[in-house]
């Protein structure tokens, strides 16, 4: 269990804080949607959750955040990065920029853990296979399509086995084919049973992968509950989110006196 | 006014890749219209030559009737205004204020004028309140309406924006549909490369397929998106926007934006 | 390949006149046809070092003084047999350095210099900024030329005089930094979710391919730096 409990957290020299009152539990086998206005805190929380704020950025914290039971504050550097995944917005600025293949960007993380080299090779096909990029193997990561090197960032992940993954809005800087992709894959890693928070504006993607939805305004929770219910909550889009198009559809028709029925059944 | 066209446009990247192959294409003052296709399409290099910043392999690009090629860059910029899809390769100035008035104070603005452009431009995108402020204290998404608010602010009777919604709330979609529908108002010709289909149908009348270099389709949304264009959008990597499908499924006709469905579901009950 | 071509350079440095020549043909010729990069090589060369060595060239030849044979006199500048002979040696001296460094830049991969200086014992940190250092320039290229782009677009006069090109410069040099800069703190923090942090032994995935006689060769090459200079000092060779 991933459990952050009104967790607090403020920028360096920032007179306000960017997190208020977190409350957020995330339970092995969950997917769980965060969305909210630009600079409403979605990537700040990503950040919280995945232990990177405040260690490596400053800035402080207060509540607690807890991993299995252990404060993820208490955990040695480097070790967090074995169980908590996190994939971020720009895929160019996440691969490493100096390796070579696809296949040893995908194994510099488990190198980085000192597995034994068996175990890295193995770990390294089991992440390209799971995202079917096994293809690109001994391809350069610099010159993949936009949404090809966001595999490649997310097998680099995969292959350090994370009990939990966090996604912060994993397909907004892609093309359509390239979003798609990548979507594909994180819904493949949701039905394979996966731990992931996942921030995007597109929730046309959560909807299809969420059971949960937080909605955030100005760093504080405004809606958390099932995803049917935020995705319907009239609130919604004045927090800056535009609902799934068949909710957005049924909305627009009831309000112009057209029965939305005849849409909600096209599958 | 500014009319645009383009005749047998082909540009060659060194190492002979064909970024553009042969186009051709009409752009009269006033028009909006939306350029579509996959990435490598060659969407941004074809708007790059309407203000210079790529010159023609082989073709002509025409400004008002002129050859661009006999043109600097910093003059036609006074003619085509274009926002990078990046903001951060652009900003440089200490306030939001002054980096909005950047390129008008180039085109010779002073004063009270540069002053009320700057204004202006800021009221549009929403940033009025920030403008004390560094642009790297903005959000990424509120950087990128700063970088459109520097090009309005060179009044430009050709607007052309890279990927205007990237990354943009519903607010800031609703910022940027709003600008780009006050410059049709104001008979200014706005070109747009865009993945977002929906944005696209909603706010340009015409629509241009680019797949490989050349162009696939042209023409009104509800052309373009009708279910007889979907093969030709699947090839770039495509899809219409939801509404269109499922109007499709319907048999509903064309209906590319959410109030298109809508309206049309009503009239069939 | 690392420490031979850094061998050759120091080699060169210390040689008279013939013995870079003889060097830049034996070390840097002969391994660029053999891996196939001569062509390449000839072109990168020749573009960073011809401005070099053609001032190195005017500047010796010109300028150095006391020399006896006069060979011809333009106003107070004197030419003389000695100068022209230095000049020709320091201007040699350059093709040769950077015949070495470019044929290294070419032919190792990044990824091997890595691996080799991690294996060597090198720390995995000190490895990374290296290897992203060499990775930087192109990409600064790249986005100067982005950032170029951007401001001609809104204006900039990157074409006019010389006064109004310097006053461009802050506009394309600022976000340059900015962007530099903000890209690298994305990318540390996407390494930390990599476990570049964790403490302790790295595993390594291959060795660069190392045989006897490399290593006989790299030997040689270094031995061959001190008795270089002690043959100078000595003046044994000339």
């Amino acid at each position: 269990m991933l459990e952050l409990t009104e967790v607090e957290y403020r920028y360096l020299g920032a007179r306000t804080p960017a997190l208020r009152g977190i409350s957020l539990r995330l339970a092995p086998g969950e997917v769980v949607g965060l969305v909210g206005a630009s600079e409403s805190g979605k990537s700040t929380l990503c950040l919280v959750a995945a232990g990177l704020a405040p260690r490596f950025i400053g800035g402080t914290v207060r509540g607690t955040v807890m991993l299995d039971g252990q404060a993820l504050g208490t955990l040695p550097p480097g070790e967090i990065a074995g169980r908590i995944g996190i994939v971020f917005q720009d895929p160019s600025s996440s691969l490493t920029g100096i390796m070579s293949t696809v296949f040893e960007e995908v194994a510099f993380g488990p190198m980085n853990l000192g597995l034994a080299r068996e175990e890295v090779l193995a770990r390294t096909d089991e992440a390209l296979t799971a995202l079917r990029i096994e293809g690109l193997a001994a391809r350069d990561p610099d010159h993949l399509s936009g949404g090809r090197r966001q595999l490649v960032v997310l097998a680099g992940i995969l292959a350090l086995r994370p009990d939990y993954l966090l996604l912060d809005e994993p397909t907004s800087e892609l093309d359509p084919a390239g979003a798609r992709l990548v979507a594909d894959a994180i819904a493949r890693l949701a039905a394979a049973g996966g731990a992931i928070l996942i921030a995007e504006h597109k929730t046309d993607l959560l909807a299809r992968l969420c059971t949960r939805v937080i909605a955030l305004r100005a760093g504080q929770p405004a809606l958390d509950g099932a995803a049917d219910d935020v995705w319907h909550n009239p609130s919604l889009t004045d927090l800056g989110v535009d609902p799934p198009t068949r909710i957005r559809l049924a909305i627009l028709a009831r309000a112009a006196g057209v029965d939305p029925r005849r849409l909600e059944a096209v599958g | 006014m500014t009319h645009l066209a383009t005749e047998g446009l082909v540009h060659a990247f060194p190492g002979g890749v064909r970024a553009l192959d042969g186009v051709t294409l009409d752009i009269a003052a006033g028009e909006s219209v939306a350029l579509i296709g996959q990435n490598g399409s060659g969407k941004t290099t074809l708007v790059k030559h309407f203000i210079g910043l790529l010159r023609p392999t082989a073709g002509r690009v025409l400004v008002d009737g002129g050859d661009a090629a006999d043109r600097h860059v910093a003059d036609l910029a006074g003619q085509v205004g274009l926002v990078f899809q990046d903001p951060d390769r652009q900003l440089f100035s200490g306030t939001v204020r002054g980096e909005v008035a950047f390129g008008a104070r180039n085109l010779g603005r002073r004063g009270a004028a540069l002053g009320a452009a700057v204004d202006a431009a800021l009221g549009a995108v929403g940033l009025t309140m920030v403008g004390g402020l560094n642009p790297y204290d903005l959000g990424r998404a509120r950087r990128k309406l700063l970088s459109l608010a520097a090009v309005l602010a060179m009044d430009t009777p050709v607007l052309i924006l890279d990927e205007p919604t990237t990354g943009q709330d519903l607010a800031g979609r609703d910022r940027v549909a709003a600008v780009i529908s006050s410059a049709k108002q104001a008979g200014r010709t706005v070109i747009a490369v865009s993945h977002d289909l929906r944005f696209v149908a909603e706010n340009f009348a015409r629509v241009v397929v680019l797949r490989d270099g050349r162009i696939t389709a042209d023409g009104t949304p509800e052309s373009v998106f009708a279910e007889s264009g979907w093969s030709t959008l699947a090839e770039t990597g495509l899809e219409a926007p939801e509404s269109a499908r499922i109007g499709a499924r319907l048999g509903l006709g064309s209906t590319v934006s959410d109030g298109a469905l809508v309206q049309a579901l009503g009239a069939a009950q | 390949m690392v420490l031979a071509t850094v061998t050759a350079l120091q080699a060169t440095l210390l040689g008279g006149l013939l013995g870079p020549l003889v060097l830049t043909g034996v070390l840097v010729i002969i391994p660029a046809v053999v891996a196939g990069v001569l062509p390449r090589l000839l072109r990168t060369a020749a573009l960073v070092a011809a401005p070099l060595a053609i001032s190195a060239l005017l500047v010796n030849f010109f300028f150095t003084p006391n020399g006896a044979t006069v060979l011809f006199q333009i106003g107070p500048i004197t030419a003389t047999a000695e100068g022209l002979r230095v000049a020709v040696e320091a201007a040699v001296r350059i093709a040769a350095i950077t015949g070495a460094l470019t044929l290294f830049y070419l032919t190792v991969p990044l990824g091997s210099l890595v691996v080799d200086l991690e294996r060597r014992g090198v720390s995995p940190n000190a490895t990374f900024v290296i290897s992203s250092a060499v990775r930087t320039v192109p990409a600064i290229l790249v986005r100067s030329a982005e950032v170029t782009d951007a401001q001609r677009a809104r204006g900039l006069d990157t074409e006019g005089s010389l006064r109004r090109r310097l006053r461009g410069l802050l506009p394309v040099i600022a976000p340059v930094l900015l962007g530099s800069i903000a890209e690298v703190e994305e990318r540390s923090l996407a390494l930390e979710a990599r476990a570049v942090a964790r403490r302790g032994t790295r595993t390594l995935l291959w060795w660069p391919a190392d045989s006897g006689l490399e290593r006989f060769s790299r030997w040689l090459m270094v031995l061959s730096v001190p008795l270089i200079i002690v043959a100078r000092i000595t003046g044994w060779l000339g």
